[in-house]
């Protein structure tokens, strides 16, 4: 009797241990998963660098042979020098992960400086470092590529006495523009979702009478954040960008309507999370200020509302991650176009969307992906500390809450 | 003797439970009026139809007159926050309002508009000096009103409801949260208060209302049983039920 009843208790207790490690398992999996892959490709310019990169085509002007350059720069073993042109290439790799050849040094005579475009616009163009060499094309023999390596180039290169044309760009891949599309969406959403979400709230909980229609309209709320994500952007797309465009010089799917979408998905996790920490504000602090001749308006906004600040602090965190975790209803009201200069009038991509948007490349970009999610992971934790050091900050100031 | 508030066959039901049967009963000015009796016997919700807190019950039906001044308060022009300033009220639990304890007195005042500095200054000291709390919070006015004690969080309330210069306070069972000497505090601060105010206090400690009070009255299953100088009431009980309580035969 003992015996069978102690080894049920250790079946039971070995299912909750297992569960509880299957989960920390895959949640460990994943957080390495994500850095191992992407912290490779993790670095300041990442971000702060734009995503387009300008291509340029351009020959030789005013070109009277090479010469011999001498340089005392020291190069390491991965750069190649060539003498004969005055200039240093290296084999990289782009933001974006793609190998690349960089340059690494012109010298200051180099023909290299006088280059003209041989695009429309006939301006003149020069190399400069970080550039990316993407094709020398020679009239004699075949063209030095950039998937050949930088070594090849200089060789033939420095076997030459001219070149027919030249391919350049300038660095891209960063994701700066949709950090800053992020932030955007974060900001615009809140000041949408917010206030509303927290005046339904204490419409629910301080106003409403408590009859059928209140427990209704709760109910509804409650299903509305069941509802996928996608279905939302959806209406978005049918509903937010005409009205947008509309309203606004904007022309097609756009941030504002993105903002809004996001705003109706937040909307029912916001007011629920803020009914429940209105729930929790004593009655008493109520009848004091109702005692005190306060009226009930000055009882919910003085009172009421400043008691539920956690709680409401909790739905601003819960938002915020909701908001940069979103892809499926952005692609419909913002579109997914990978944009530099954001205007909340125009379409682009949050970094969520970004990520989509590498991962449908051809091929997948996963190491990019996973570098996104680090930044993302970045962002929604430093968000979350600060937002709980500024609470701490204004809760000490009130002593403890009523929690 | 001025009568503040007269109470004439007041009924109140809670949906279809009546928890006050006809209570006749008159108020005197600048009086303490202790009300005794066992739990559930109304005193409690008597007391809170004197500033119509009972409002904030949803089934709650009243019948019957209420004067206050010579002025039916259960009137439809009636102004109820007019009516809560001139009667204000102390809770059984102290409940000082998570902020500063300058923003806690000076909470009701505001309410009513005022927002001058120094007068707001002026009603913190003035109320905290009659709640005898002014020496020990004076230097830590903006700290929070959850850092104080239990029994100087009450006196905080008490200085809360002073600051809106009422005529009545209504206590509601002070005492019952607070250590003894905290209650001691608490009992001489009414004591004092008594020259400026009228008090209406319930409590469950019958030694209490023999302390402080000038007037009993004793409740018993929604009924007031008997109402007397407190004095008379403990010493010569008319009803033989006040008595049987008094002794501590119930309750």
């Amino acid at each position: 009797m003992l015996n069978s009843r102690r080894k049920k208790d250790l079946i039971l207790q070995s299912i909750t241990y297992m569960a509880s490690f299957i989960s920390l398992f895959v949640l460990i999996s994943i957080l390495l998963f994500v850095f191992l892959n992407g912290f490779k490709l993790l670095n300041m310019d990442l971000i702060t660098h734009n995503f387009e990169s300008t291509s340029y085509i351009a020959d030789l002007k005013d070109f009277t042979g090479p010469g011999v350059f001498n340089t005392n720069k020291d190069f390491d073993d991965h750069t190649y020098y060539s003498t004969k042109w005055g200039i240093a290439l290296s084999d990289s790799e782009n933001l974006m992960g793609h190998t690349i050849v960089l340059v690494t040094y012109v010298h200051e005579d180099s023909p290299f400086n006088d280059l003209r475009n041989k695009g429309v616009a006939t301006q003149d163009l020069m190399l400069d470092v970080d550039y990316e060499i993407v094709r020398i094309a020679f009239d004699d023999g075949p063209s030095a590529l950039s998937i050949q390596g930088a070594q090849n180039m200089i060789q033939v290169l420095d076997t030459k006495t001219t070149f027919r044309e030249l391919e350049y760009s300038t660095s891209g891949g960063g994701i700066r523009g949709s950090i800053i599309t992020t932030l955007y969406l974060i900001g615009l959403t809140l000041l949408i979702a917010l206030p509303v979400g927290v005046g339904a709230a204490l419409y629910l909980n301080e106003y409403a009478p408590k009859n059928k229609f209140t427990k209704a309209l709760r109910n509804l709320i409650e299903t509305l954040t069941g509802v996928p994500s996608i279905i939302y952007g959806l209406m978005g797309l049918a509903l937010f960008v005409p009205i947008t465009i509309s309203l606004t010089k904007a022309t097609g799917a756009n941030l504002i309507s993105g903002a809004l979408t996001l705003s109706v998905i937040l909307m029912p996790v916001i007011i629920r999370t803020t009914e429940e920490s209105l729930k929790v504000v004593p009655d008493d602090y109520r009848h004091a200020s109702l005692a005190l001749g306060g009226n009930k308006t000055q009882t919910t906004f003085k009172i009421v509302l400043p008691s539920a600040f956690s709680g409401i602090l909790t739905a601003t965190l819960l938002a915020i991650g909701r908001i940069i975790g979103e892809s499926a209803a952005l692609v419909f009201a913002v579109g997914t176009a990978i944009k530099d200069h954001v205007s909340i009038y125009d379409k682009s991509t949050s970094l969520s969307v970004h990520i989509w948007a590498m991962m449908t490349d051809e091929p997948a970009n996963i190491e990019l992906s996973t570098t996104i999610a680090i930044i993302i992971l970045v962002i929604v934790l430093s968000m979350n500390l600060s937002i709980k050091l500024i609470s701490k900050r204004l809760l000490r100031k009130y002593g403890v809450t009523h929690e | 003797m001025n009568k503040v508030f007269d109470v004439k066959g007041l009924d109140l039901y809670y949906g279809q439970k009546q928890a006050l049967k006809q209570i006749e009963f008159s108020i005197y000015e600048k009086k303490v009026t202790a009300l005794i009796g066992p739990s559930g016997c109304g005193k409690s919700t008597f007391l809170r139809t004197l500033n119509r807190m009972n409002d904030l019950i949803d089934n709650c039906v009243i019948q019957g007159e209420i004067h206050y001044n010579h002025q039916q308060i259960y009137d439809k022009q009636t102004d109820v926050i007019g009516l809560r300033i001139k009667v204000g009220m102390v809770f059984q639990k102290p409940n000082p309002f998570p902020m500063s304890i300058y923003d806690n007195i000076v909470y009701g005042p505001r309410c009513q508009g005022i927002k001058n500095k120094a007068e707001l200054d002026e009603i913190v000291k003035t109320s905290l000096e009659q709640a005898a709390l002014w020496e020990e919070v004076k230097d830590r006015l903006r700290e929070s009103a959850l850092s104080l004690s239990g029994g100087q969080q009450q006196r905080l309330c008490i200085a809360r409801a002073l600051a809106m210069k009422p005529e009545v306070l209504l206590m509601d069972e002070p005492t019952s949260a607070l250590d003894p000497i905290a209650t001691s505090k608490i009992e001489d601060l009414i004591l004092q208060l008594k020259q400026n105010y009228t008090i209406v206090i319930v409590t469950h400690n019958m030694q209490q209302a023999a302390r402080i009070s000038d007037y009993t009255a004793f409740f018993l299953l929604g009924e007031m049983v008997e109402y007397e100088e407190t004095e008379r009431l403990f010493s010569h009980p008319r009803d033989q039920r006040t008595e049987d309580y008094i002794t501590g035969r119930f309750g």
